[in-house]
């Protein structure tokens, strides 16, 4: 698994978010360069598609262009995007229960991994693993592990407490090391 | 091209377009121009004693379009062409102008034609003028402090810049030290 993203000196986001809220164009361009790539890799292990991706991605940074200036904290930019990220993604899940009732179901096709060929191709591969795991363990995974982002930042962005993170990283470890047990690899 | 990097340039348009400085300050002319008008028809309305029935409806009527613009110029400045730091200085600028010739012209015309209407502008335009200065100092005020707060974190970055080159110096000048001066 490769991680997704630099660790730059967060100063440095600072200072991108800060340019934005200034108005500086370039700003803009430097932001949507730096973070596009991490917040499609997000999005993607919510959605089935890559077009649904596009389609979230699109209404992200539709929000992000036009919330920046209302951001209090520029040093918390990471999770502010994602923030916003997570909450497309959860705004288009409820709109997909409200079009159909029965909400199981519509989770469990959200969740289920792809029958595509070339996807079950990728089964063994840790990427692929993710993608069988219910939405939450598979947020909270790719949050801590592909962004990076630590505890209280989790917290804050899922708005739950700390422990609850801790739990659910737990549980989306465990269900993880089933798959590949199940795949007969480890971890 | 694959979608990501597809989505990527779509985006890149997209934030172009959302982006338009243009378009922000056309937004913030038509709200002032919107308000200006709304001003003069609504003290012309209102203070006219001998209006005839037919002349008080387009008032009205002329009062909702202007106050509609209003409306929607705010509603878009608010949450769709929302305005940066540097936006909301010109903005300023341009209402404090836009204001005190509104101003001038009331004053002008209340002193030449002491009718009530023209007084009533005058006072509702002195209000705005007020509203606009307070706004541009806000604006002017927002804008330095994330100024001052950009060039202090490029000047700590730099620093920092300089002081990571200065070690990697150092570390390389210890490995060559390390290296008996005879070795091939």
């Amino acid at each position: 698994m490769s991680t997704s993203q630099p660790q730059a000196d967060p100063r440095t986001d600072q200072l991108l978010a800060i340019r934005c809220q200034l108005g500086e164009r370039g700003a803009f361009d430097a932001l949507i360069a730096r973070w596009h790539a991490p917040l499609w890799r997000y999005l993607r292990r919510m959605t089935d598609t890559e077009d649904a991706t596009a389609d979230l991605m699109q209404d992200t940074w539709l929000r992000v262009l036009r919330g920046i200036h209302s951001l209090r904290d520029p040093e918390r930019l990471r999770p502010w995007l994602f923030g916003i990220a997570r909450r497309v993604a959860m705004d288009r899940l409820r709109s997909a229960y409200s079009r159909r009732t029965d909400d199981e179901a519509v989770l469990e096709e959200i969740s289920a991994p792809d029958s595509d060929a070339a996807l079950e191709a990728d089964l063994a591969s840790l990427e692929g693993h993710m993608e069988t795991l219910p939405v939450r363990e598979r947020e909270t995974l790719a949050l801590f592990y592909l962004r990076e982002l630590t505890i209280d930042e989790m917290a804050a962005l899922l708005g739950v407490p700390p422990g609850t993170v801790k739990s659910r990283l737990f549980r989306a470890r465990e269900l993880l090391r089933q798959k590949f047990q199940q795949a007969g690899a480890t971890i | 091209m694959s979608l990501e990097s597809g989505s990527l340039q779509n985006l890149r348009e997209m934030a172009g377009a959302e982006l338009s400085v243009k378009s922000r300050l056309g937004y913030v002319a038509l709200l002032l121009l919107s308000a200006a008008m709304s001003t003069v028809v609504l003290s012309l309305w209102l203070t006219e004693p001998t209006l005839a029935v037919r002349t008080q409806w387009a008032f009205g009527a002329l009062t909702v379009i202007g106050l509609s613009w209003v409306a929607l110029s705010v509603w878009v400045l608010g949450s769709r062409r929302t305005l940066f730091a540097r936006d909301r200085v010109i903005a300023g600028s341009m209402a404090v102008g836009f204001t005190a010739l509104f101003v001038v012209g009331a004053a002008v015309a209340a002193v030449l034609s002491g009718s009530r209407a023209a007084f009533g502008a005058l006072a509702t335009g002195i209000v705005m003028l007020g509203i606009a200065i307070g706004a541009l100092l806000s604006a002017r005020r927002r804008y330095a402090e994330l100024a001052a707060r950009r060039a202090a974190l490029e000047e700590s970055l730099r620093n920092m810049s300089a002081a990571e080159l200065s070690a990697r110096r150092t570390k390389l000048q210890d490995g060559l030290r390390g290296i008996p001066r005879d070795s091939p």
